[in-house]
């Protein structure tokens, strides 16, 4: 005859039946239930076999060195970030070393672009007249170059816009 | 328990409120020894996590076994377990029950090892050869070769069986039979609800009733 029970009360039933997790009232329904319930009584006992099978499945023993490899992997990650945390410090935008750190490092820079750009164009500061010669020169040989280009230029053809 | 101290109030929670409240060398039970411990392990108390280390080492070493089935990838897991303890002692605050906290840890691990696929396929043979710790057993406990076929052979099917169920079902299962947690605290650790986990154990449970009852 099948059981008149809802599977899923059922199953919860027995489980904690079997469990010895039931309150006192419930498990004493449930053992009534059984008196007449041959399927439950059935799957009772199958869950109780189960059980008993599981029990046997004993694990190895842990290693004696768990403890050990433990601690030192501790000690390890302790030493580990001490020098973490140095590097974070140090390369961090936010922290107050490398708030003098990377604008020494900009500073520099600069000072290095500064210098190479010296090195190639040294300003002559001594010789004033040398300058004003130079820019002479330079004006009289572009109004030749002009002149040269007007006689180069064919003139605009009549009525044509300028 | 003393039995001076009220009737044990339901849930976890109001234990932990009572831990938290008093947090004195005052200690009503197992449970709040614990997050008692590991609040002294945040005040900078290494005996505490010590203590704690052997009280737990056994179980999630054995959990993780049985959920991995390989010895030596349970060790290793049980010590990130550890390992991830001891870092957050600082921010410890006991809001569960440490071993609620523990095993979430642990079956967190298993269940990413397991869906890595980290697993050998010569897994099984391997567990095989270490015959269910036989290797470690005490020398004068050794079984005759032909008892320890048999054994092999049942260890075998209880195996397959277990190694058979979805990895979640398999941690409820592990969790509810041989470390006894509640329904509540699976559901914590599972972060599903009781009616889940219970439709998980009792589906696992009916599967493993059919695999393993011609061994009963």
């Amino acid at each position: 005859m099948t059981c008149q029970m809802k599977s899923r009360k059922r199953a919860e039933l027995l489980v904690g039946y079997c469990a010895q997790t039931l309150p006192e009232a419930q498990a004493a329904e449930f053992e009534s239930h059984l008196k007449s319930c041959e399927e439950c009584k059935r799957l009772v006992a199958a869950q109780r076999a189960s059980w008993k099978t599981l029990d046997d499945w004993t694990p190895a023993e842990i290693a004696p060195e768990f403890n050990a490899r433990l601690y030192a992997r501790i000690e390890a990650e302790q030493a580990e970030s001490w020098w973490r945390r140095l590097l974070i410090h140090v390369t961090h935008p936010l922290t107050p070393l490398s708030f003098y750190w990377k604008p020494g490092v900009s500073l520099a820079a600069a000072c290095a672009v500064l210098a190479v750009g010296l090195m190639v164009h040294i300003p002559n500061l001594g010789n004033p007249t040398a300058e004003v010669h130079v820019n002479k020169v330079d004006i009289e040989q572009a109004e030749k170059t002009l002149e040269d280009l007007d006689m180069l230029t064919p003139p605009p053809a009549p009525g044509s816009p300028m | 328990m003393d039995p001076a101290q009220p009737s044990p109030k339901s849930g976890v929670d109001k234990d932990m409120e009572a831990v938290a409240a008093i947090r004195g060398p005052h200690l009503v039970g197992p449970i709040e020894r614990d997050a008692e411990l590991m609040l002294r392990v945040r005040e900078g108390d290494q005996r505490g996590f010590a203590i704690l280390l052997e009280r737990h080492r056994g179980p999630v070493v054995h959990f993780l076994y049985r959920m991995v089935q390989n010895q030596a990838v349970s060790e290793e897991l049980a010590q990130e377990v550890f390992l991830r303890v001891y870092r957050s002692r600082g921010t410890y605050e006991p809001t569960a029950k440490f071993t609620t906290w523990l095993f979430r840890i642990a079956t967190h691990l298993a269940l990413n090892w397991i869906r890595d696929g980290k697993k050998e396929k010569n897994q099984e043979s391997l567990s095989e050869q270490l015959l269910d710790g036989v290797e470690r057993q005490v020398p004068d406990r050794q079984p005759t070769v032909e008892q320890a076929l048999v054994r092999e052979a049942r260890m075998r099917e209880i195996r397959r069986a277990i190694e058979a169920l979805p990895a979640k079902q398999r941690a409820a299962v592990l969790m509810h039979k041989y470390q006894e947690l509640e329904y509540s605290q699976i559901a914590k650790i599972l972060s599903c609800s009781e009616s889940a986990v219970k439709s998980l154990l009792f589906r696992a449970y009916e599967t493993l009733r059919d695999r393993l009852a011609h061994m009963a």
